[in-house]
């Protein structure tokens, strides 16, 4: 097997200058590997550093120390704690993923559209985009009055359901995803849980975080357990 | 930013403006160590310097600080508003990106203006020349890039006032009979007249109701989607560069105090001025 993502000794903490110059530890000293085609289980309390490792992987935190070598699919390795932004936005454009939590999403398009533009920014005719975006909103079993609307109106599982197909219908190569099943029956779970197996199988390689144990069952096979923003354990699930 | 980089559009280094007497530490002694911009000795007042950065093609680059940062001046620097006092502009779209823009002829800048960038003011004043009509006002930016065929100068006019949302029927009326979204629109549409490679946005929908506001920023990034314009996004609403923006650059006192994604910049902020304008956001 080989290595997608290797993450050296990774340090983060912040400092509020407007706050007394406050220092906040987020991350200290983490390490480890995700092989091509694994799903890694990020696990740990709230506030112990999961969602602040991923950003750090994404760049939307930047390290203090440490790197985060990206093997990408033209075979080059980079690092994203110290590419220029134009790597990284080349890389997030190409094979990098991050499914957020919350849907967070330009205002004012319609649901179809948001999970369509993942397609057309790689360069999907609009047309096709949009009927591959209403074909899996349909698998999620997200009604189909919602499909123009507007997000920003769903509720909490609507939300979710969007935020999960526009993460995956492009099927990037290595997605970030944080918390994917948190607001979602126990049906729509599943079809969520396969879709993600679906894209594992095709070769895609995945950092998960969740809370939930049936998720983390079914999908990774290995889980990274964070405290206080170190290392505590890695072992397979 | 790395000189060795090949793939940009715009590429500006060390670019600087300097109003009243400049001295040789005019320079040293402003900016936000000092958090000033007016030179201690000769009251020469440094609007910005050493600004750098690259832009890339399809890229939308924002540009936020608070007022007096500088930031308005940069972008009527690179659009030739205002002469630079020093620095390097290179443009993919001039001699291949080989000739620093600041030393062209006046002939030739006007040329750069004309064919291959726009510009949309805060205030539609600025950018719309109030005698002449909506149509008008476009048929000039044509005429000024040498398309002088009545039929398709009125063609091209209607179809961009269909495309920016403004009634076509209202094309013979002057901008001053329109509302303050429509005025920014017609702008927008005489800005985009010629196809520009390069679109400057200069605090374009401060002063604006909400709801038309949400509209024109939503106008913008139709465009920048469809024609793929690299844009330059001037505002102090983080709000606006989180809409519309890839990367950002944070003025203070004429210079550049941090740069970054977008999103590295609204949830990671590193200087100390950057996380006020953050922690400020509504």
């Amino acid at each position: 097997m080989s290595m997608i993502l290797e993450v050296k000794h990774v340090s983060k903490h912040f400092q509020l200058h407007i706050q007394n110059n406050k220092r906040i530890e987020a991350l200290e000293d983490v390490s480890f590997e995700l092989e091509k085609g694994e799903v890694l289980g990020l696990t740990g309390k709230s506030g112990s550093g999961k969602s602040s490792l991923m950003k750090c992987i994404y760049r939307t935190y930047l390290v203090n120390s440490g790197s985060i070598l990206l093997h990408t699919s033209d075979g080059r390795t980079i690092d994203l704690a110290s590419a220029t932004e134009h790597e990284v936005l080349q890389v997030r454009r190409r094979e990098m993923f991050y499914c957020s939590q919350f849907l967070s999403v330009i205002p004012r398009v319609p649901a179809v559209d948001v999970v369509a533009e993942s397609l057309t920014r790689r360069g999907v005719a609009a047309e096709e985009a949009r009927e591959r975006a209403k074909g899996l909103l349909a698998q999620l079993g997200l009604p189909v009055e919602l499909w123009d609307a507007f997000p920003a109106t769903f509720s909490g599982g609507e939300q979710q359901r969007v935020n999960v197909a526009r993460a995956i219908i492009a099927s990037p190569r290595f997605l970030l995803v944080d918390e994917p099943t948190a607001s979602l029956d126990q049906k729509t779970k599943d079809v969520v849980i396969d879709l993600f197996l679906e894209l594992k199988s095709r070769g895609s390689s995945v950092v998960l975080i969740t809370h939930d144990q049936h998720t983390l069952d079914r999908m990774a096979g290995r889980r990274l357990h964070l405290a206080s923003g170190r290392v505590h354990e890695l072992v397979p699930v | 930013m790395n000189d060795s980089d090949t793939g940009w559009l715009l590429r500006v280094r060390h670019l600087t403006k300097i109003y009243g007497e400049p001295i040789s530490s005019s320079v040293h002694y402003t900016g936000p160590k000092f958090g000033t911009n007016i030179c201690p000795e000769t009251d020469a007042i440094v609007a910005c310097a050493e600004i750098n950065f690259d832009l890339y093609p399809g890229e939308v680059l924002g540009v936020v600080g608070e007022s007096g940062s500088g930031k308005s001046t940069l972008v009527q620097l690179l659009y030739f508003d205002q002469a630079a006092t020093s620095g390097e502009v290179y443009f993919r779209a001039i001699d291949e990106g080989r000739t620093n823009l600041l030393g062209l002829s006046n002939q030739r800048k006007r040329h750069a203006r004309n064919h291959l960038m726009g510009m949309v003011y805060q205030n539609p004043r600025d950018g719309l020349n109030f005698g002449f009509s909506a149509g008008g006002n476009i048929a000039e930016k044509l005429l000024m890039a040498g398309n002088f065929h009545v039929g398709r100068i009125r063609e091209r006019a209607s179809y961009l006032l269909e495309k920016t949302e403004v009634p076509v029927k209202r094309m013979d009326n002057t901008p001053a009979t329109f509302s303050g979204g429509m005025q920014q629109r017609v702008q927008i549409s005489k800005a985009i007249a010629n196809n520009p490679p390069l679109l400057f946005l200069d605090e374009v929908t401060s002063g604006l109701d909400v709801s038309v506001q949400a509209k024109v920023l939503d106008l913008i990034r139709h465009l920048q989607r469809e024609l793929g314009i690299s844009m330059i996004v001037v505002s102090h609403d983080l709000a606006v560069i989180r809409m519309l923006t890839d990367r950002t650059m944070v003025l203070k006192n004429g210079r550049i105090v941090e740069a970054g994604l977008t999103d590295q910049i609204l949830q990671d902020p590193q200087h100390a001025y950057t996380q006020l304008l953050v922690s400020s956001l509504l």
